[in-house]
């Protein structure tokens, strides 16, 4: 098991976004600001149309605040022109979709690799990262499979082991187990606490289910686009009432916790 | 039904938003029925004007009754009243020569009935205005002689009848059409009946009556009825044309409209149904969604076919119509010299109205209903929620039936009976194809595997990737697809409407000839023409026209001359069944002769033969040693010039064939040479010249074409590229997500762009050359010409279809410049 270091691996000042619809303007996001440690695994839950995904685009450069920054390893990202945006992306991130967003024509290796081969890197130099992160999701025998030969859950680990393969900062998962049955969405998200265990990576999910919340190190409830509990979340899950059993996310890394 | 009125509601509300491609498939909709009734329109009507060209004089007429004494003249009462007779028309028939500024011009002189004769083949005036008042010493003339020597209506020109100089009066200019077609040199006048009848002093009767016959009635059964009923040892009662050998004829040389055809067709379906197959799977989550709110699937596929069926009723409502325009257009654009040309007579047969239609709706409805059928077999959940992805088809009974298709498609026109060769090229055009596309994906799969470690190499990860993505793309496979039968389309029509050109214009293509002089010339003549500054090679050549019979047949034209190898070059004999070496060496020592295949199937002589030659009673005995074929000589057989001498005492050439430095200036010393001795003297280029100016306007209509379906091929493409944008959109944006830049977008949607289409031209190309091959095949047992396969036409339309592809690329690089990511990768 690792430890926390104190680095901070993503940072929000304030982020502001606003949509145009007709004349006025949605305000969905509204001054939202957080710092998230390197090796912290944080949930984000909030009410549906709370600004969970929207917050969670702009943190990884998919989209770009109204106003507000956002400092990823110290640098601000909000302000990047494609090209540089692009390489921050396939070299600093990684994303997971609940819909998984796999190449249909591409298969499971190409799939992994693509992240690399954008950023020019020798395919072969990379061959036994790419067996490592294989083994690590389970499909080291369906590699050439393409991704409609695979389950939804399988894709989703292709997805997750695509944005492993660059060794991101920070790995950010909108929803990834909204698509798949309890049984395979707990498998994800175990496949997710592993890797934030052993490896230390940064994580950052959004998620309606408790279940998987409770994997987390932290949890940050968003309503109506503003932080409302930046700590355990506790309250909501209570309030919201779908939550059961005792909370025991803190219990789990109680001692890594740290305060933002 | 309720249900049935939103889906309606939602359609028209798709058809307002997404305006550019509807508007792109009803176009592609009406371009293929307009394009395939005009094809076919104007194929028919080609065909039909080939064969007026072919009948020349005679018009309807079909047989043609003589006596077979000359002297007496045959009077219409000569001819017994009979059913099977439509019209008998008698002709006075007499000939003249023109002369002027060195140029002599044969001239057959006719007389008829204009009442009558316009029955059979009506006269038409330059002016537009029908004959009045035609008698005395007046003359009509085509307007192709006329405004060869600069001559006007009314004016006075002599010419040679007999030896002797008449004068006639011009009365009218008719265009060069009906009575005045003719197949072979020279011109035809008309005259008053009286006139010529003084003229050749034949005062009672005709030369010749030709019969049309009655509505119903074969010329077979007319020709046969006619010689029971009258005395044939008095009669000669021939068919005028062989009416099979014209109908084959006229096919060859409208044989691109009806490639057009073909393609277009091809085309279309390909067009149609992909368009179809994108704006279903496009629709496919609002299936989904009218699905799981209770639409049944039946409800759900009539919908969709009535949305099929108004744009195929829309296309065939329209397009015929506008075809029709387009078609008078074309027609029209020989305007201009619609007056002094072959009047193209338009014919619109029920088939080229009904089969555009059925097209239009057949390939539209099925079109339609086949994505959707396959759409309403998912599962509702997987549509609504967007998760179908076109399932990739690498099937190997695919490939293997593609491969066997082509193999069948190469052999078949190659082994087919004669009877069965346009059957077979038929299928041949089709299975290759269609061998074609079903194997795209398999050469596809195989280049682009080269590709990605070549391309790496060169343009690293983005080079990998832009092969990577051409494999096991179905977009991109249907891409090439239509880009390969586009661009195949354009090779085979011009490539054929290139030969068919010049193989009405240019009679001496592929002969080693400048000039051609025709009169009677002697030793010293030869030898003065020898000597003339620049000229190279000099033939003189004996000719007997319907004097010597072979083994009892008149030989309409021998030939002899002393050097068959220039012979046989100048004259671009084609010895199809083989000649060998030692019958060149051999053919000056013995009584050879050569005889061309028409004669030989004509006479039933065959190769080896030793025939009789008769001339004015003595004969002699001759050794076939080969049959030739030839479009540059009349010759129906050619003998050595030293037994021509011997045998039939020739002492006057007739014709001399040369080459020269400056064949102008050679044929105008010629004609000083000849002085007041008639001749006719031309350079082979002023004779194309001439004849090009003929039929010209005749083959405009091909060039037209050719643009048109270019025209649909480009439509085609654009629509194809959009469809693919707006299936790769969300691929793009998945892409971008992973760290994809613009800059990185444009090298691989560029590279893409480029390997498709370099793939689709490739396959272009060498489809387009096998279906050469089989066109040529079909054809050519006919034609003694060989196709002249330009590199530069192949390599031209390579490139083309790669830049339209590069030019195709663009619109998806500007338009996932300005795409929102979110907005792609979140599925609304
Ligand atoms: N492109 C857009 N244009 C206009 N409004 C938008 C756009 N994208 C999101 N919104 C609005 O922003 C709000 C937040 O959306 P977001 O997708 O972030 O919600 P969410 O918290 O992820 O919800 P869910 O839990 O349902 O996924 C919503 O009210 C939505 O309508
Ligand atoms: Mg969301």
């Amino acid at each position: 098991m690792k430890t926390l270091n104190s680095q901070v691996a993503i940072e929000g000042k304030n982020i502001v976004k606003y949509f145009p619809s007709g004349e006025t303007n949605t305000k969905v996001l509204q001054g939202i600001s957080l710092k998230i440690m390197q090796g912290e695994f944080i949930s984000i839950m909030g009410p549906s149309g709370s600004g969970k995904s929207t917050l969670l685009y702009i943190l990884s450069g998919l989209d770009s605040p109204t106003s507000g920054s956002v400092y990823i390893n110290g640098t601000d990202i909000s302000h990047f022109q494609d090209e540089k945006m692009s390489r921050m992306r396939r070299q600093q991130v990684g994303f997971v979709f609940q819909f998984y967003n796999l190449i249909p024509n591409l298969n499971v290796e190409e799939n992994i690799m693509l992240p690399l081969l954008l950023d020019g890197k020798k395919i072969r130099d990379y061959r036994k990262q790419l067996d490592h992160i294989l083994q690590m999701v389970g499909l080291l025998n369906r590699r050439k499979h393409t991704p409609r030969q695979l389950s939804g859950g399988q894709q989703q680990r292709v997805a997750i082991a695509r944005a492993l393969i660059t060794n991101p900062q920070i790995l950010f998962a909108d929803e990834p187990t909204g698509n798949l049955d309890s049984k395979t969405g707990l498998e994800i998200i175990n496949l997710l606490k592993t890797i934030n265990h052993e490896y230390g990576q940064t994580i950052i999910m959004v998620t309606h289910s408790p279940e998987a919340a409770k994997s987390s190190n932290r949890i940050i409830i968003i309503q109506d686009g503003l932080i409302i509990d930046n700590e355990s979340g506790a309250s909501y899950l209570q309030s919201s009432n779908i939550y059961s059993p005792p909370m025991s996310s803190g219990m789990f890394y109680g001692h890594e916790q740290h305060q933002a | 039904m309720f249900i049935l009125t939103i889906i309606l509601k939602y359609i028209l509300t798709n058809l307002k938003e997404h305006k550019l491609r509807t508007s792109v498939m009803l176009l592609s909709i009406l371009l293929s029925t307009i394009l395939l009734f005009v094809s076919l329109s104007i194929g028919a009507s080609y065909e039909s004007a080939q064969k007026k060209m072919a009948r020349g004089m005679t018009g309807s007429a079909t047989i043609s009754v003589t006596t077979k004494d000359s002297a007496t003249g045959i009077s219409l009462d000569d001819i017994p009243d009979l059913p099977e007779i439509g019209v008998k028309v008698g002709i006075i028939t007499g000939s003249a020569i023109y002369h002027k500024e060195g140029y002599y011009e044969s001239m057959d002189l006719i007389a008829a009935e204009i009442k009558a004769l316009n029955q059979i083949n009506k006269l038409r005036l330059v002016n537009g205005e029908e004959i009045t008042d035609f008698s005395g010493n007046q003359v009509i003339l085509p307007d192709r002689f006329t405004s060869k020597f600069s001559i006007e209506k009314g004016d006075l020109i002599t010419l040679q009848v007999k030896g002797m100089p008449v004068t006639f009066e011009v009365g009218e200019i008719a265009a060069y059409d009906t009575i005045f077609l003719r197949q072979t040199r020279g011109t035809t006048a008309l005259f008053p009946l009286d006139t010529l009848r003084k003229l050749v002093s034949q005062t009672d009767g005709y030369n010749e009556i030709l019969i049309e016959p009655a509505k119903g009635v074969t010329t077979a059964e007319l020709k046969n009825a006619l010689q029971n009923n009258m005395p044939n040892h008095i009669y000669d009662i021939s068919e005028i044309v062989n009416e099979a050998q014209i109908a084959a004829d006229a096919r060859q040389k409208s044989m691109p409209f009806f490639l057009i055809s073909f393609f277009a067709l091809t085309i279309s379906v390909f067009i149609i149904y992909s368009s179809y197959k994108v704006v279903t799977l496009d629709r496919l989550p609002i299936i989904g969604t009218f699905r799981s709110i209770g639409a049944t699937e039946k409800e759900v596929t009539k919908v969709f076919l009535f949305e099929s069926l108004i744009y195929g009723l829309l296309g065939g409502l329209f397009g015929i119509p506008i075809g029709m325009l387009i078609l008078k257009f074309i027609l029209r654009g020989i305007g201009k010299t619609l007056s002094n040309g072959i009047e193209i007579p338009v014919i619109i047969s029920p088939l080229s109205i009904i089969l555009p239609f059925a097209v239009a709706m057949v390939v539209s409805i099925s079109s339609s209903w086949l994505p959707i059928r396959r759409a309403s077999r998912l599962p509702i959940k997987d549509i609504v929620l967007g998760r179908v992805d076109e399932k990739h088809v690498s099937n190997k009974a695919t490939i293997l039936i593609g491969i066997v298709l082509f193999i069948i498609s190469i052999i078949l026109p190659r082994i087919a009976p004669k009877s069965m060769l346009y059957p077979a090229g038929g299928f041949s055009l089709l299975g290759l194809i269609t061998a074609a596309i079903l194997n795209i994906p398999l050469i596809t799969n195989l280049i682009s595997s080269g590709m990605e470690r070549l391309y790496e190499v060169i343009f690293k990860g983005e080079g990998k990737l832009s092969a990577r993505n051409i494999r096991d793309n179905k977009n991109v496979t249907q891409n090439i697809a239509l880009l390969f039968i586009s661009l195949s389309a354009v090779i085979v029509i011009s490539v054929v409407g290139n030969f068919v050109t010049t193989y009405i214009i240019d009679v001496f293509h592929g002969a080693e000839l400048d000039g051609l002089a025709n009169g009677d010339m002697d030793q010293s003549f030869v030898e003065k023409v020898r000597n003339m500054d620049g000229i190279k090679k000099i033939l003189p050549i004996y000719i007997m026209e319907n004097s010597v019979q072979a083994n009892r047949n008149n030989l309409i034209r021998l030939e002899a001359t002393d050097n068959l190898d220039w012979y046989s070059s100048m004259f671009a004999l084609n010895y199809s069944n083989g000649l060998l070496e030692q019958a060149f060496y051999e053919f000056h020592h013995e009584r050879n002769i050569l005889l061309s295949e028409n004669c030989m199937d004509r006479t039933g002589i065959s190769v080896n033969d030793i025939i009789s030659l008769s001339y004015n009673g003595m004969e002699y005995r001759y050794r076939v040693i080969g049959s030739f074929k030839s479009r540059a000589t009349d010759a129906e057989a050619v003998i050595p010039s030293y037994y021509a001498t011997q045998d039939f005492g020739m002492q006057t050439y007739k014709l001399l064939a040369y080459t020269a430095v400056d064949p102008e200036a050679i044929i105008i010393q010629i004609r000083d040479l000849f002085g007041e001795t008639p001749n006719w003297s031309r350079t082979v280029k002023e004779f194309t010249t001439d004849a090009l100016a003929t039929v010209e306007a005749f083959l405009q209509p091909m060039h037209s074409m050719t643009w048109l379906i270019l025209l649909l091929a480009t439509v085609g493409v654009i629509n194809n590229l959009l469809i693919n944008y707006i299936q790769k959109r969300r691929s793009i944006a998945m892409y971008k997500s992973v760290g994809l830049s613009n800059r990185q977008n444009i090298q691989i949607t560029l590279l893409e762009g480029f390997s498709s289409g370099l793939i689709g031209a490739v396959i272009a190309v060498f489809v387009s050359y096998l279906e050469i091959q089989t066109i040529f095949l079909v054809a050519g047992p006919k034609i003694t010409m060989v196709p002249e396969l330009k590199h530069s036409t192949f390599i031209l339309a390579g490139i083309a279809g790669i830049v339209i592809n590069l030019i195709g690329s663009v619109a998806p690089i500007l338009k996932s410049h300005q795409m929102k990511l979110v907005e792609e990768i979140k599925f609304e």
